[in-house]
């Protein structure tokens, strides 16, 4: 039978081998399951319209924030089923159940992923689910903004993940360099996907930085002063900080390397006067900036944790804050230890190596005043606590080896070797993912209105953490022995095959955590203990001050805040919200409505991003021409606003018995 | 877009919340606005064309699409970074003078590095 050469084309294009091969085939199938599934909750059961009025239109933080939460936790599970597939490969030597290109595509998308759309949106639910209610206030700065964020992000998401099954998965790595990042070398568009998802979910990124700056500053209930801010706040005004400056690099590479790709420009090419180096000083430059982004947000959540589970006040709140706003400053000056081996010379790599041990001190101190906090208080062991107990010691270690790596002629030994990769796992999981579990343990109650359990919890922690150690331990051995990272396979015979089978055993371990955690989860939302003070761990700022979950209105009446731990001194002296809420007190609130713009822009810039992808010039302007036409709509809606009246919060207010009679 | 706000008919004044109540200043056709985004598209298309025709020669080539660039960020900070504004403290300022600090820095210290003074290292 022929087929129409069109036809042929596009199965050409959008099923080239590389989509064909049993993992792809497999994926598919769980694509089409899933698909089938939601389409029979959503059509057959109609609960579209509740998805669509509760969900995706929503402008409320808190909705936000659960979704960034459910797009995460996707995430973490697409980019680990990747490690999996890759420490299997890895766990015999002179392996080939993956071919070498298959191996490239695995840890490529595993590290985009894990970074771009694992880390960020979680770190972005957390700050959407608490920021508000920490610094008391009704919403973030710009709601519509933030909802056309999370659009972004999860289209910018869902064209990477769906280069696996159409037309073929980036395979540079998550660092992208030129020249092999180029046409040259990597003809297909797996490339362009990485390229346009990153640059559409860099948008979101970077308005979600610029509205919690404003939420920050602008936002925060009265008498709540900067030194009066709770810390998980300011390290969200300094991640923020950190966002607003570090993209714009970022984008200026790959917007360069797209241009490159999709209209034969030269900048980063080999020949026609290219200089690809300029593409490795512009991805640090927003690199270094950008593990910092990750990391800020887990001091943060570990600040708050601490002081809660310790019943103590923070030890050092103004070296805290000191050392935050320091941090901030020195991460934008050490980005050239990524790449010293380029050879910029002495001078420029003895600066940054210095300039990178600086950054230590103000983390140091930062360490020392967790370990403070913690001595002399009457310490609860929940499962938020265990992660920041772990997080302490393994964060230590991944502070002392990157300080290897940052001594210069050291780093020419270990420049990417294992002893690199070791590094960054360490405190990218022993760090962030730590921190953000911790976070997401502590709040849980907040955000759902159950505790997660803490038997199951604990379960999941020891499995993560030991887990954690079992594999990136032999890994900075392996780096000493030479194992370079991004191989695909190794020969017999150079030392390297027991610590690579101890190495995979510990992947393993640490995927079973994962499936611990989610059983958590599910089993917690149908069973777990329900919240009904609102103050499950005995707080100490204003987010526990409210019911659990907050209601859509956040506070009936702006509180006043006289002290740095507001919750806890009102409990201190008896005053509670709670009783000292008369009906005359509340006045109606105004409300931002509902809209579908966010949601179709977020579909507006995924078009455009597919056209682009492939080059299908007449759907790339399609899907511009539909950006403008949703911004305009969005310009031009001026009634944005509904009055939620005094006798409906009254009415919710007494429901939670929360009223003075 | 606005914040979520207490009703109009509500002192927020009494609460302390005056800055949340919105400012509604009656204007027309956002001229300025309309004039600093087509500025700003002329001068980035004039680079381009500059550049692509090759018409000088490198080094003034240079020079006159800095200056261009700088031309434009003046406009766009002018015209929509709400530079001349304020009600009460200039908070837009702050994050302005950080940005001008770290760019500084960014495109000095690139310069520094991407000179690669000492050859083999
Ligand atoms: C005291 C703190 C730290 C120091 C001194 C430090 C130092 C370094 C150095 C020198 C390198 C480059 C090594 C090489 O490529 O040869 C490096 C790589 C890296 N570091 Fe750190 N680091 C620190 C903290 C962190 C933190 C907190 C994170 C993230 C949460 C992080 C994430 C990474 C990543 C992702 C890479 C490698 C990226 C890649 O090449 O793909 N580091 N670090
Ligand atoms: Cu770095």
């Amino acid at each position: 039978m022929a087929l129409p050469g069109w036809m042929l084309y596009l199965i050409h294009t959008l099923f080239p081998a590389d989509t064909r091969r049993p993992t792809e085939l497999g994926a598919d199938v769980l694509i089409i399951a899933t698909g089938a599934i939601l389409f029979y909750i959503l059509i057959i059961k109609g609960r579209w319209r509740h998805v669509w009025t509760e969900w995706i239109t929503t402008v409320d933080h808190k909705k936000i924030a659960v979704l960034y939460l459910i797009g995460a936790i996707a995430m973490l599970f697409r980019a680990g089923v990747d490690a999996l597939m890759l420490r299997t490969q890895l766990a015999l030597p002179h392996q080939h159940l993956l071919s070498a290109l298959e191996y490239d595509q695995l840890f490529t998308t595993h590290g985009t992923i894990m970074i771009f759309f694992m880390a960020m949106p979680f770190i972005f639910a957390l700050f959407n689910a608490v920021i508000p209610l920490q610094i008391g206030s009704r919403d973030v700065a710009f709601p519509r903004l933030n909802a056309m964020s999370f659009w972004l992000f999860a289209f910018g998401a869902l064209l990477l993940n769906m280069s696996f099954v159409v037309g073929g998965s980036p395979s540079a790595g998550w660092t992208a360099y030129p020249p092999l990042s180029e046409n040259v070398f990597l003809p297909g568009v797996g490339q362009n996907y990485y390229l346009m998802s990153l640059l559409i979910a860099g948008i979101g990124t970077t308005m979600t930085g610029i509205n919690f700056v404003v939420t920050i500053l602008r936002m925060r209930a009265p008498g709540m002063t900067l030194m009066k801010l709770p810390l998980f706040a300011w390290s969200a005004l300094m991640t923020s900080a950190l966002i607003i400056f570090a993209f714009p690099p970022l984008t200026v590479a790959l917007s360069m390397t797209l241009i490159d790709r999709l209209f034969q420009s030269s900048f980063f090419t080999l020949g026609h006067g290219g200089m690809p180096m300029m593409y490795v000083n512009l991805f640090w430059l927003f690199g270094h900036p950008e593990v910092y982004i990750v990391v800020l947000p887990a001091f943060g959540i570990f600040s708050e944790v601490v002081a809660t589970f310790s019943s103590k006040r923070l030890f050092g709140y103004e070296v805290m804050v000191a050392s935050l706003v320091s941090i901030m400053f020195l991460a934008y000056g050490t980005w050239v230890h990524h790449f010293f081996t380029m050879g910029a010379g002495p001078a420029v790599n003895a600066f940054f190596g210095l300039s990178t041990m600086l950054i230590a001190i103000p983390t140091g101190v930062k360490i020392f005043n967790w370990i403070f906090t913690m001595w002399g208080g009457r310490i609860r062991m929940t499962v938020a606590m265990l992660y920041q107990m772990a997080f302490i010691p393994t964060f230590v270690i991944g502070g002392a080896t990157g300080i290897i790596l940052a001594t210069v002629p050291v780093d020419y030994q270990f420049h990417n070797t294992y002893f690199l990769v070791a590094h960054f796992h360490n405190v990218l999981i022993g760090g962030t993912l730590f921190g953000l579990l911790s976070g997401m343990y502590y709040w849980w109650p907040k955000m759902f209105g159950m505790k997660l359990d803490e038997h199951q919890g604990k379960w999941a922690f020891w499995l993560f953490f030991l887990g954690f150690w079992v594999t990136f331990f032999p890994q900075y051995l392996l780096g000493l022995e030479g194992m370079q990272r991004r191989m695909n396979t190794y020969p017999f015979g150079l030392g390297w095959h027991l610590l690579n089978v101890i190495s995979t055993i510990g992947a393993f371990g640490m995927g079973a955590a994962f499936i611990v955690l989610v059983y958590n989860v599910v089993w917690s939302l149908r069973y777990g203990e329900r919240d009904l003070t609102g103050d499950a761990w005995d707080g100490r700022t204003l987010e526990w001050a409210i019911s659990s979950p907050a209601p859509e209105y956040n506070f009936a009446r702006i509180p006043v805040i006289t002290d740095r731990d507001p919750w806890w001194a009102m409990k201190e002296s008896g005053a509670t919200l709670a009783n000292s809420l008369s009906p005359a007190d509340i006045h109606a609130i105004e409300m931002p409505k509902n809209t579908p713009v966010p949601f179709l822009l977020g579909a507006s810039f995924f078009l455009f991003g597919f056209g682009m992808v492939f080059s299908w010039w007449y759907v790339a302007v399609l899907g511009l021409l539909c950006v403008i036409a949703t911004l305009i709509y969005s310009g031009f809606n001026y009634e944005e606003h509904a009055l939620l009246t005094a006798d409906v919060i009254r009415g919710t207010e007494a429901s939670l018995g929360r009223l003075q009679a | 877009m606005a914040e979520p706000r207490t009703a109009p008919e509500q002192s927020a004044r009494e609460e302390g919340l005056e800055f949340l109540e919105p400012r509604v200043h009656g204007e027309g056709f956002p001229m300025a606005q309309v004039f600093g985004y087509g500025g700003s598209l002329l001068l980035t298309f004039g680079s381009f064309f500059l550049v692509t025709r090759h018409l000088m020669p490198p080094v003034i080539l240079l020079a006159v699409i800095l200056t261009l660039a700088i031309g434009q960020a003046a406009l766009q900070l002018g015209v929509f970074m709400h530079i001349r504004e304020s009600r009460g403290p200039a908070w837009q300022l702050m994050p302005l003078g950080l940005a001008f600090f770290i760019a500084l820095g960014m495109i000095g210290m690139s310069i520094w590095i991407m000179m690669f003074k000492a050859g083999v290292s």
